[in-house]
């Protein structure tokens, strides 16, 4: 009864394509149970370490006076950054124009619905008391970038699952009669969330007025989280974190990191999904340019995040630069902003290599290297501090992630592959009413095949 | 091998030898004796002036808590270092070793004498001798006094320095002496050192817009620079002698740094006026979520009522 019709047979019958293909995937299949029940027996082994965390403290982990923060507050980083990829491809791109972000927008929501809402959870795990979580709140000054920061990722969060939620509610209504097989608790979910659409004028008209408000609304918000996240460290005096460009800095390191994300989720859905008609190589390609064009932005602040300070070389910073340059941390380093950053723009600005294959390799790549850069930009730092302390033992001023740390850390990340794999398999990925009302698209659509 | 013998020797010698090596006090500074006796006062002054300056390497007397550095510091409750004699307390304390400071101009002579009665009543068996008389070899015989006084006209400080003995008070000429004004950590030398006059005083030039406390006092130290000519001499005095000054506490004002009642205003500002507006927002956006549904509602009733 309450189903979409459009004016002409070929915009229906389109419709129905569309929907057939994004919708062969929304089932609990047999891989889909294994899957999810390795990721849930992976999170309870890992789970087991935080409970011997909590039980016995942070010294369990790395963390010493030197050392503070550590793996934890590195991961917290990449998580707020990669998510920060949503507002870029569906505000800022979306908001440009361009039309061909449509298919990819709400998997870039997802990634960073499912990064920010662990990213507050990293936060817990790095808490020693986290029973005394709420004293943040209670006791929490105003003028800490602290208390900026849990408010900023939470209103991202909310602002992200409602930029999800929205175009999905025509999806819901246009799915919920095509789910036959389904488990009966998932067609009421739909039927639930579907908020009696009925793809009246009148509907549309105050979807698409609330999609404008929350895509401008996000714009700012998504600058203030990782703005504020940069803060944290930059509002010390710590060498290293000193810097006054440390907003733009994790800002177009954060494009970076989660556009590579939203490249190998692309990738996957893809393949797995059979979905080459609307995932196709132009999109590829589109991605594989924006990827250089933030890698390149990232190298330019990188530049002058190191070439400023190390023209000067004052005390602390000669000795920080030297760690990064040639000392301890040298391979990572290089390794990070070579393998991670300039190699990749060298590679994607061949036209070959901008093809979905060879542009997922190399984004796992890019991602594996964000994820390094904040260990990088987090830990080093620690070891020499303006005012060392006397006679610690030196396993204390070596900061070394422990088995436990990296188990914890491994559960957030598990945590993340869990909600997109909900968010993926439960609901459609690709935005059927967007696509099929296209006009656009028929072209390359075909024209891709 | 050889080489590495001798690179091992070599790091590990140093150390060793220090520790090793008897911390020898010229012997005529070994009899020196306080001209006081240490009372409950001076013991709480002592107490205070450890805390602040010998508790971070010495710990709490008496616990055993001194870092461990070569050579050691030591526990001064320990018979180790209580039995050298108040001289030998003195001279270690003003003079310093290696990584022991000197606190020769960061604490007064009567300062030292304090921390000293404060470290001698870890010991029982100590018994205070008092010596009345400051020797001098300039001045065989006689007690060696200085007085000092604040000259509002020109503001300066005159020290006058006097040899006393039974029979005669002769001023004590050509003698150099210092004069230091305590502030948080030390002292601060004022002016520069000055030569006793014919009649036996030093004039020194107070600067202009030395800070002191709320009423203008000032603690001045005077010293003798040449002990062994005319032996340790100081005298400390409290002096109207600077700008009175009312110290602002950090934490008055509304700043960043404040508790969050006195946040400054432009941030409780910003950041509610921040929330505010974008959850209002998020609440319009919620709202029309119950649009959404309202209008459903209404087409399905309609549709509903067509049927039947």
């Amino acid at each position: 009864m309450n189903e979409i019709r459009f004016s002409s047979p070929k915009e229906q019958g389109k419709l129905d394509s569309v929907a057939s293909d994004v919708l062969r995937n929304v089932r609990i299949s047999k891989a889909f149970i294994i899957w999810i029940g390795f990721l849930f027996l992976a999170l309870a082994a890992c789970l087991y370490a935080y409970i011997i965390q909590l039980k016995e403290g942070l010294g369990v982990t790395g963390l010493r006076d030197y050392t503070s923060w550590g793996m934890y507050i590195a991961n917290f980083v990449f998580f707020v950054a990669t998510s920060l990829v949503g507002m870029l491809i569906s505000s800022v791109l979306g908001l440009i124009g361009y039309n061909w972000v449509k298919p990819i927008s709400r998997i870039a929501e997802i990634i960073a619905i499912a990064f920010a809402a662990v990213a507050g959870l990293v936060i817990i795990s790095d808490m020693g008391r986290p029973d005394r979580f709420p004293f943040l709140f209670r006791f929490g000054r105003i003028q800490s970038p602290i208390l900026w920061d849990v408010t900023v990722v939470t209103t991202y969060l909310v602002l992200s699952l409602l930029l999800w939620y929205f175009p999905l509610i025509p999806d819901l209504a246009i799915s919920k009669n095509r789910l036959h097989g389904r488990p009966s608790f998932l067609i009421k979910v739909y039927e639930l969330l579907s908020l009696r659409w009925e793809h009246h004028e009148s509907q549309y008209r105050i979807l698409k007025q609330a999609m404008r408000i929350l895509l401008i609304l996000i714009i700012p918000t998504a600058f203030a989280i990782h703005t504020v996240t940069s803060w944290l460290f930059a509002v010390t005096p710590r060498t290293g974190w000193d810097s006054t460009i440390f907003g733009p800095y994790f800002l177009s390191g954060a494009f970076v990191s989660g556009t590579a994300a939203v490249i190998i989720a692309m990738y996957f859905f893809r393949v797995n999904y059979k979905l080459e008609k609307y995932l196709t190589p132009f999109h590829f390609e589109k991605m594989g340019r924006v990827l250089i064009l933030v890698s390149i932005v990232y190298i330019y602040f990188n530049l002058n995040e190191f070439l400023v300070p190390g023209y000067k070389l004052k005390t602390g910073d000669a000795i920080h630069l030297r760690e990064l340059f040639t000392g301890h941390y040298a391979m990572l380093f290089w390794g990070v902003q070579l393998v991670g950053l300039v190699i990749p723009v060298i590679l994607l600005l061949i036209k070959q290599m901008r093809r979905p294959m060879p542009m997922m390799i190399i984004s796992v790549f890019v991602l594996a290297a964000s994820w390094l850069k904040r260990y990088i930009i987090v830990v080093p730092g620690q070891g020499h501090p303006n005012l060392p302390i006397q006679n610690v033992p030196v396993e204390w001023v070596v900061y070394k992630p422990t088995l436990i740390e990296t188990a914890v850390t491994i559960a957030s990340i598990l945590l993340v592959l869990i909600i997109i794999t909900i968010l993926s398999k439960l609901f459609p990925v690709i935005p059927i009413w967007e696509i099929a009302e296209d006009d656009h698209d028929k072209e390359k659509l075909s024209g891709n095949e | 091998m050889k080489y590495f013998i001798l690179t091992v020797l070599f790091i590990i010698l140093p150390p060793v030898i220090a520790w090793g090596q008897d911390w020898v006090v010229p012997e005529e500074r070994k009899g020196r004796l306080s001209t006081f006796p240490f009372t409950d006062e001076t013991r709480q002054s002592g107490e205070k002036l450890y805390l602040t300056n010998c508790i971070s390497c010495h710990g709490n007397p008496g616990k055993g808590n001194y870092i461990n550095l070569v050579p050691s510091p030591g526990d001064p409750a320990t018979e180790k270092i209580q039995r050298n004699s108040d001289g030998e307390i003195f001279y270690k304390l003003s003079v310093g070793r290696g990584q022991m400071p000197s606190f020769r101009n960061v604490l007064t002579g009567d300062e030292i004498w304090h921390v000293v009665s404060y470290l001698r009543s870890f010991n029982k068996n100590y018994v205070q001798k008092v010596m009345q008389i400051i020797t001098s070899s300039a001045y065989p015989g006689a007690v060696i006094m200085m007085t000092v006084g604040f000259n509002e006209a020109d503001s300066t400080v005159i020290v006058r320095a006097s040899a006393v003995d039974e029979q005669k008070t002769v001023p004590v000429t050509g003698a150099e002496v210092r004069l230091f004004a305590r502030r948080y950590f030390g002292m601060m030398v004022i002016d520069e050192e000055k030569t006793t006059s014919e009649s036996g005083t030093a004039v020194f030039k107070i600067p202009a817009g030395l800070p002191g406390d709320k009423e203008g006092n000032i603690h001045f130290s005077a010293k003798f620079a040449d002990e062994d000519l005319f032996g340790i001499v100081s005298k400390d005095t409290t002096l109207m002698a600077g700008e009175i000054t009312v110290p602002v506490s950090l934490l008055a004002e509304r700043s960043m740094w404040n508790n969050v009642r006195k946040a400054p205003i432009w941030v409780i500002l910003t950041y509610t006026i921040g929330v505010i507006g974008v959850w209002g927002f998020i609440f319009l956006i919620m709202m029309k979520l119950r649009d959404i549904y309202i209008i459903g509602s209404f087409i399905q009733g309609k549709k509903s009522s067509e049927a039947i």
